[in-house]
């Protein structure tokens, strides 16, 4: 057996590894972790959205949280106002998504890297106030509840576990939506438009095309992931969409790994749960710990907690090569005993 | 009574409105352009957008309201304080910015939130979320001229702003160790070759960039109140009048600065929309403006690619 087929073993292994810990979730966990765990696979699909851009696309989106807070607020108006199914409303929810990310990436996109960045950061700033203004439609600080979806006779557990459930479902579905993205020549064109400009765009890759695409796929993405967010939370409200938010997807998508689709589900459980743990001691630590994570992380792991796993194995698979190949040459040295 | 006459007595007070907004805008665009020459100082000297500019000139003014709570006079604190910012600015770049120059964008920007999060949340961490009165600079004394109100305040931020202007120019342009800063910034590789230290140089432009932002924080601090996320909507300004201006002239950054003060002013008040709450829109929609129709701002000079 050669080193790259342990590799791949071992990463099989981690992969049914962690489909069988989200399996296991409801069983093990409490109503209100369970709904916390719901959340941030909600998270982890806006993270994978980023990840998409960011990871293999090298472009930079700090307004993620503005996609999320447009598609939650698209399913809660669609479920109360007009008493849609609360299925039919995440398709809604993704397409305004993407068509903020349409207007948003069109202006930006024409000067590639920091305009991007200030435009994003601007609109990251700028969603809550707006979230606010707009009372007619938001309902301003007092937010829209709803009523969460009741439990289909063929599904035996509560509602929790069911919400779980779909949201489990959403995020194999992205995950494989991202997964399937960056394999075959679309993952190639995606990849070559980060690495390098010149050679994309003299292989036939339409770089505005390509970058557009990306940047329109991640909000609607995030726009995705806060439309099944309105869902299991039952409730929208400027409060649960601040500009911190846009960055806690950065920072979760930095720590799990840009180029890692598992990695976002590690990002994802952090800011979850990190604030949590952290407010006991000092509502300022989560934010310290935060904005370490991001400088530390550039500096030492630019790949995230996925990366590092990823060195190591390949570390692994080098020794493990390097020994079968000592094992050869010592054959070849004591070449009298083979001949015999 | 004629037509005239009506027009005349509707039109005087709108007027008076329109010019006080103008003035009024006029010296918030002068605290924004105060920031924007940091972020290019910073822009010039090492291609990095410091996002986080606005939240360190928020802790420095902290510690000068903490050195006045103590008792120090408050001169004495803003000049000391002025001193540590550019000790907190050199020690950024030393410690963090140094180990990724000449990373990717995405890179820096990554860094720079970072940045932005961690030191918002020191200032929440010591002083709380409470919002804390700060001491004005500039004495509490109005003229009235024309129906336009100037206060000693707004007076007294222009007046900064032209020593400020005043003061980099003469560096940059007179001194010796102007001359090592610009040499750094433009070319990193070739400036060692003629004996300057460059990686002090730039450390300087960030230290001297912490100052100045200091100072627009202890200028709007008064009218903001002191609190952990005070600058946050002033760094879009910033950012704006920056890229109004074109990231590498100082003359762009203020006259960037001036213009988006006055557009604020008045759109907030006259239009009826946006108000108090949305006012932080309309350098975002200046920005956008802008980077679609002139990407390289109105002073920027464009780069050119040799491909």
């Amino acid at each position: 057996m050669n080193g790259a087929s342990i590799e791949t073993m071992l990463r099989a292994a981690g992969c049914a590894a962690l489909a069988f810990a989200l399996l296991i979730v409801p069983a093990m966990f409490p109503d209100f972790l369970v709904y916390q765990f719901s959340v941030a696979l909600t998270y982890a699909i806006a993270i994978l959205g980023l990840n998409l851009l960011m990871g293999f696309n090298g472009q930079i989106s700090v307004a993620q949280g503005v996609f999320f807070a447009v598609g939650a607020y698209t399913t809660a108006i669609f479920m109360t106002r007009y008493g849609m199914n609360y299925l039919l409303t995440l398709p809604i929810a993704v397409l305004t998504a993407s068509i903020l990310g349409l207007l948003v990436g069109i202006p930006a996109l024409r000067w590639q890297g920091l305009p991007l960045a200030f435009i994003t950061f601007g609109l990251a700033v700028l969603g809550p106030p707006l979230a606010l203004k707009l009372e007619p439609i938001t309902k301003g600080a007092t937010g829209i509840s709803m009523i969460k979806p009741a439990v289909p006779s063929w599904f035996s557990g509560n509602q929790d576990t069911f919400l779980y459930t779909l949201c489990l479902l959403g995020f194999a579905l992205s995950a494989l939506f991202v997964w399937r993205l960056t394999r075959g020549d679309t993952g190639r064109s995606l990849r070559a438009a980060r690495d390098s400009d010149l050679i994309a765009e003299s292989l036939g890759v339409h770089l505005t095309k390509v970058r557009l695409a990306a940047f329109v796929t991640c909000s609607g993405m995030a726009g995705f992931a806060g439309g099944l967010f309105a869902i299991v939370n039952g409730f929208v409200s400027p409060e649960s969409f601040q500009m911190t938010k846009s960055f806690d997807f950065l920072v979760g998508s930095i720590v799990g790994g840009i180029t890692s689709i598992s990695g976002s589900l590690i990002g994802a459980l952090l800011i979850v749960f990190l604030p949590d743990w952290a407010a006991d001691m000092n509502i300022a630590l989560s934010g310290l710990i935060y904005g370490a994570v991001l400088v530390v992380m550039m500096l030492i792991a630019r790949d995230g907690v996925m990366g590092l796993l990823s060195t190591l194995l390949t570390a692994l698979r080098t020794r493990i090569i390097a020994t079968r190949a000592t094992a050869t040459a010592d054959d070849r040295l004591s070449g009298r005993r083979i001949q015999i | 009574m004629t037509i005239r006459s009506f027009a005349k007595l509707t039109l005087v007070p709108d007027m008076q409105l329109f010019l006080q907004q103008i003035v009024e805008g006029l010296a918030s665009g002068a605290i924004y352009a105060s920031l924007a020459i940091a972020l290019v100082l910073i822009y010039r000297a090492t291609r990095i957008v410091n996002f986080a500019q606005g939240e360190m000139a928020t802790l420095s003014a902290y510690f000068a309201w903490q050195l006045n709570q103590w008792g120090m006079p408050f001169w004495l604190s803003l000049i000391i304080v002025a001193a540590v910012s550019f000790v907190m600015g050199a020690l950024v770049f030393r410690l963090i910015m140094r180990p990724v120059l000449g990373a990717s964008d995405n890179t820096m920007v990554v860094v720079c939130i970072g940045l932005f999060v961690g030191f918002e949340a020191v200032a929440l961490w010591f002083w709380g979320a409470d919002p804390h009165a700060f001491p004005r600079i500039f004495p509490d004394y109005a003229w009235t001229i024309g129906g336009v109100r100037l206060t000693a305040n707004n007076l007294g931020i222009l007046a900064t702003l032209c020593l400020l202007t005043v003061g980099l120019s003469a560096l940059f342009r007179y001194t010796r160790i102007g001359l090592a800063m610009r040499a750094s910034a433009a070319e990193r590789e070739k400036s060692p070759l003629v004996g300057i230290p460059v990686e002090n140089m730039l450390m300087l432009g960030w230290g001297l960039a912490a100052t100045v932002g200091f100072i627009a924080a202890a200028l709007i601090a008064p009218s903001l109140f002191l609190s952990p996320p005070m600058m946050v909507s002033v760094v879009i300004y910033a950012l704006a009048a920056a890229t109004l201006g074109g990231w590498d002239s100082l003359a762009g950054a203020i006259v960037g600065g001036l213009v988006v003060g006055i557009a604020e002013s008045l759109c907030a008040t006259f239009i009826g929309f946006i108000g108090t709450d949305l006012k932080v829109g309309v350098p975002f929609a200046l920005m956008a403006i802008v980077l679609l129709a002139r990407p390289q701002g109105l002073f920027g000079t464009s780069a050119v690619i040799r491909a």
